[in-house]
């Protein structure tokens, strides 16, 4: 089996899409966290909301491409009313008050999700783009992995060029760094918070819809997607999109091969691998503020 | 500060009064809910001790809870020992492993402190749900009772368990009480009021975490051995994050830091949990809108409440008075 | 007894302490003095261990202290307080510091003992409230306190544990004529057993009250000497009181 690159090629493409899904998530959750200061335990939930309502997208037009564009904006308009209902009076109220009334979000859209869409698994099954497998090393592939990988990857460089080389990014790397100068140097730093927010929840959304095909949609899949997604943010450092990236690929990796090697037991050495970087390097790989 | 303590302890007085008048006239389905509300009152002080009174919010603090049931149904159900000896063990196994998972946790403040909270519940969770020896998904049955023959009460009877329960609480709370009242007591306050200034005065800070991580597991340990013997069916459930949710919850609602309030959240909880599953399958929905009312809602629970209530009578008397005396 | 040798520290590209040496023995109250942002918290978190040096040494005692954590340092027998108020809001006076004698008589881990009952601790709180002037308030709520008394406290909470340095990151600041006397003449009946080092930026009270000022610019020494030299200094003059010395 470890000689055949048959299966090397399988794994390693397998642990790139997870990696790039975990990536879309935890992008704009360590953002969230090295920005605003606000644990926000809802943005799983987000994902889910992508997922469910590009599966109604999808049957009501009977296809993807209309999903992959609504299902984020839906998403964004949520996260835009979680903000100004809640997420915005919470800001300056420390961590344990964000955590509590995040994790009351997540029981909340947990059963609206559920009154909505029921408790069964969704699954599209036509008008999926790029459906159907190529060839290589002996394997067939579903094409559509790729594609799931190559949104990751486009995502990544927007997110880079995003913020090296626009000003909103320039803000929102300033608010990163220090909000007190950056206020004090004209930026609006309360403005750049709610663009980064809606931001980060499209890509939530935008995570759950591109998964759909290959995965399909139920109501509880944000909380189980939540842990390895706070494990991404933590191992690969807060607030950075490099520790973001660094973070997915390690923790996709780590989940993937487990699987293969270790099947009941692929989480726990997510676990503790994250223990590892506790113990070793606390702020994470690539924080932004050392 | 001092009148604070006086009406807690009498808020806690009065609580117990209610459970035992409610016990006396309880038909077998109210003994059933005492005995929980017992229960989860003591996980609840168990978690107040760390996120209310130290300030460290565990949002995996059931994964401890169901440490301690699965510890003792395994020692009485696989290892047929008596339960009383399984009590004792599986305490001070959930003691432990609190301590170490304490030492990891520690080394991480804020917010990441919560997020591993949570991780570290989830692995918890997984590690007994894939386990095939402990039931897996199917959980584990025919667990015991602790055998009080000896002294004339059977346990098994649902009354005389409930009042078990019911006696084991007010004696945890005076201790929990005595605890917070010495200078350990005041460290936890300390370390939550000003972490900085006790690390600068020279407060070894990592270790007084620790310890206050280990006791609070090893509550919340105890507390599962009591709910294995109360259900005498145990499921991997009982180390959910949804039940480290309703935990955490019913501290909230109660007052956070207020020993009493934690045991009022948790006869709140379990009593509208009862209630509403009767009337629509979306409780959790409820549950999750609750907390974020109370949390938003910037008082301290329904301690919180009661206290701003009294403080109002109190002064409205000591203004009357002094109007009587001035003429 | 504190010692610093040769100390340097940076935030990135930034110098903010360059080759700073000190040295405090026991009894004598050192000031440090210089314009904003020279360094002088900066160094005080250095010596206290808030932050770590990047080349230099620290000693307390003749103990090399450098790779100590501040709790660490404190039970050496270092003892400061902070130019921001760093009190226990939740607590009276009497409660904090009742915590400060917790900790610095370590019995922290007593879980039975009342601490109401505790007759010694009592005693010390109320003694050392006396000698910060706020024996009257001892049973009052720390959030209801005067700014001037929220001071008091802070660097009553510092005294508590009798230490051996004791750190003062401006006592006086912000406090009225009235309450700053009350505070030099505390500081003036400190036991001679101590080492003390004060950062303070009220001029009279450092030219008549220390025996020895460092003046600090840029994070570097300008000079350091007795008043009478400080301040017959051109270049301290020049940079930092302005115009030339009166000679």
């Amino acid at each position: 089996m470890l000689t055949d690159s048959g299966f090397w090629f399988v794994q390693v493409l397998n642990s790139l899409q997870l990696s790039m899904l975990l990536f879309l998530l935890s992008v704009g959750l360590t953002v969230i966290f090295g920005l605003m200061n606000f644990v926000d335990l809802a943005h799983g939930s987000l994902y889910a909301l992508g997922a469910l309502s590009g599966y109604s997208i999808a049957r009501a037009t009977g296809g993807m491409w209309l999903a992959y564009l609504l299902a984020p904006l839906c998403v964004m308009l949520v996260g835009a009313l979680l903000y100004v209902l809640i997420i915005d009076r919470m800001r300056k109220a420390g961590p344990m008050k964000q955590v509590l009334v995040t994790f009351g979000l997540i029981f909340v859209l947990l059963d609206i999700q559920r009154y909505i869409w029921g408790t069964d698994q969704l699954g599209v099954t036509s008008g999926i783009p790029f459906s159907g497998s190529f060839v290589m090393f002996g394997e067939t592939y579903p094409t559509y992995r790729l594609f799931i990988i190559c949104v990751g990857l486009l995502v990544f460089a927007a997110l880079f060029l995003l913020l090296e080389h626009t000003r909103l990014g320039a803000e929102v790397r300033a608010s990163v760094d220090d909000p007190e100068t950056a206020s004090c140097l004209g930026v609006n730093v309360e403005r750049t918070f709610f663009v980064v927010f809606l931001i980060g929840s499209a890509l939530a959304g935008l995570a759950g819809v591109v998964a759909l095909p290959a995965f399909s949609a139920e109501a509880g899949m944000g909380v189980s997607i939540l842990v390895p997604t706070l494990v991404v943010v933590v191992v690969g450092g807060l607030g950075s999109l490099k520790g973001a990236f660094a973070g997915s690929l390690l923790i996709g990796t780590t989940l993937t091969f487990g699987q293969v090697f270790f099947p009941s037991f692929a989480s726990i050495l997510m676990y503790a691998l994250l223990v590892a970087v506790l113990l070793i390097r606390p702020s994470g790989l690539f924080p932004a503020r050392g | 500060m001092q009148n604070l303590m006086n009406f807690r302890f009498a808020l806690a007085a009065l609580t117990m009064i209610a459970f035992l008048v409610s016990w006396s006239g309880a038909g077998y389905f109210g003994m059933e809910l005492l005995a929980e509300i017992a229960i989860l009152g003591l996980l609840a002080m168990s978690l107040d001790l760390l996120a209310g009174y130290t300030g460290l919010v565990s949002l995996g603090h059931a994964a401890l809870f169901g440490c301690g049931a699965y510890a003792f149904a395994a020692f009485t159900v696989l290892w047929g020992w008596p339960a009383s000896l399984a009590m004792a063990a599986a305490t001070l196994l959930t003691g432990l492993l609190s301590l170490i998972v304490g030492a990891v946790v520690t080394r991480v403040q804020g917010i990441f402190f919560i997020m591993i909270t949570l991780a570290i519940g989830e692995m918890g969770y997984e590690i007994i749900f894939k386990t095939r020896a402990l039931g897996g998904d199917d959980g584990l049955a025919g667990i015991p009772r602790l055998d009080l023959t000896a002294i004339g009460v059977d346990l098994n009877d649902p009354g005389a368990f409930a009042l078990f329960l019911l006696l084991i609480l007010p004696v945890v709370y005076l201790l929990l009480r005595r605890l917070l009242a010495s200078p350990y007591g005041a460290i936890l306050n300390g370390l939550h009021d000003n972490p900085v200034r006790m690390r600068a005065l020279g407060l070894p800070v990592q270790r007084y975490q620790i310890s206050i991580f280990a006791f609070s597991g090893a509550l919340a340990g105890f507390a599962g051995t009591l709910s294995a013997q109360h259900t005498m069916f145990i499921t991997p459930q009982l180390l959910h994050w949804t039940t480290s949710g309703e935990v955490l919850i019913m501290v909230i609602l109660g007052g956070l830091g207020t020993l009493v309030g934690p045991v009022i959240g948790a006869a709140t909880v379990t009593l509208l949990r009862h209630e509403l599953s009767d009337l629509t399958d979306y409780w959790s929905l409820w549950l999750g809108v609750f907390l974020i009312l109370v949390v938003m809602g910037g008082k301290n629970g329904v301690v919180g409440w009661l206290e701003a209530g009294w403080s109002i009578v109190r002064r409205g008397r000591v203004k009357r008075s002094s109007n009587d005396a001035s003429r | 007894m504190l010692r610093a040798e040769n100390i340097y520290k940076c935030f990135g590209a930034l110098q903010v302490t360059r080759d700073v040496s000190l040295k405090i023995p026991i009894g004598i109250r050192h000031a440090i003095i210089g314009p904003n942002g020279a360094g002088k918290t900066t160094l005080f978190n250095l010596l206290a261990g808030e932050l770590t040096p990047d080349a230099g040494r620290i000693l307390i005692d003749g103990q090399d202290v450098t790779a100590y954590a501040p709790d660490r340092r404190a039970r050496r027998g270092l003892s400061r307080s902070f130019q921001k108020n760093s009190l226990f809001l939740n607590g009276t006076v009497r409660e904090n510091l009742m915590l400060a004698d917790i900790v610095t008589q370590r019995y922290g881990f007593h879980f039975w003992s009342r601490l109401s009952d505790n007759r010694r601790a009592r005693d010390k709180t109320s003694a050392v409230a006396e000698q910060v002037g706020l024996a009257d308030l001892l049973e009052r709520g720390v959030s209801e306190l005067s700014y001037g008394a929220q001071r008091q406290l802070e660097v009553g909470l510092a005294l508590m544990g009798t230490p051996k340095v004791l750190l003062l990151d401006e006592p006086t600041s912000g406090m009225s004529p009235e309450e700053t006397g009350r505070m030099l003449q505390l500081i003036d009946e400190l036991p001679r057993d101590m080492a003390v080092l004060l950062i303070e930026h009220d001029m009279d009270l450092v030219f008549s009250h220390a025996d020895r000022i460092t003046v600090l610019n840029y994070g570097e020494i300008l000079m350091e000497g007795t008043p009478q030299q400080v301040r017959g200094s051109d270049i301290v003059h020049e940079t930092y009181l302005g115009g030339k010395a009166a000679h």
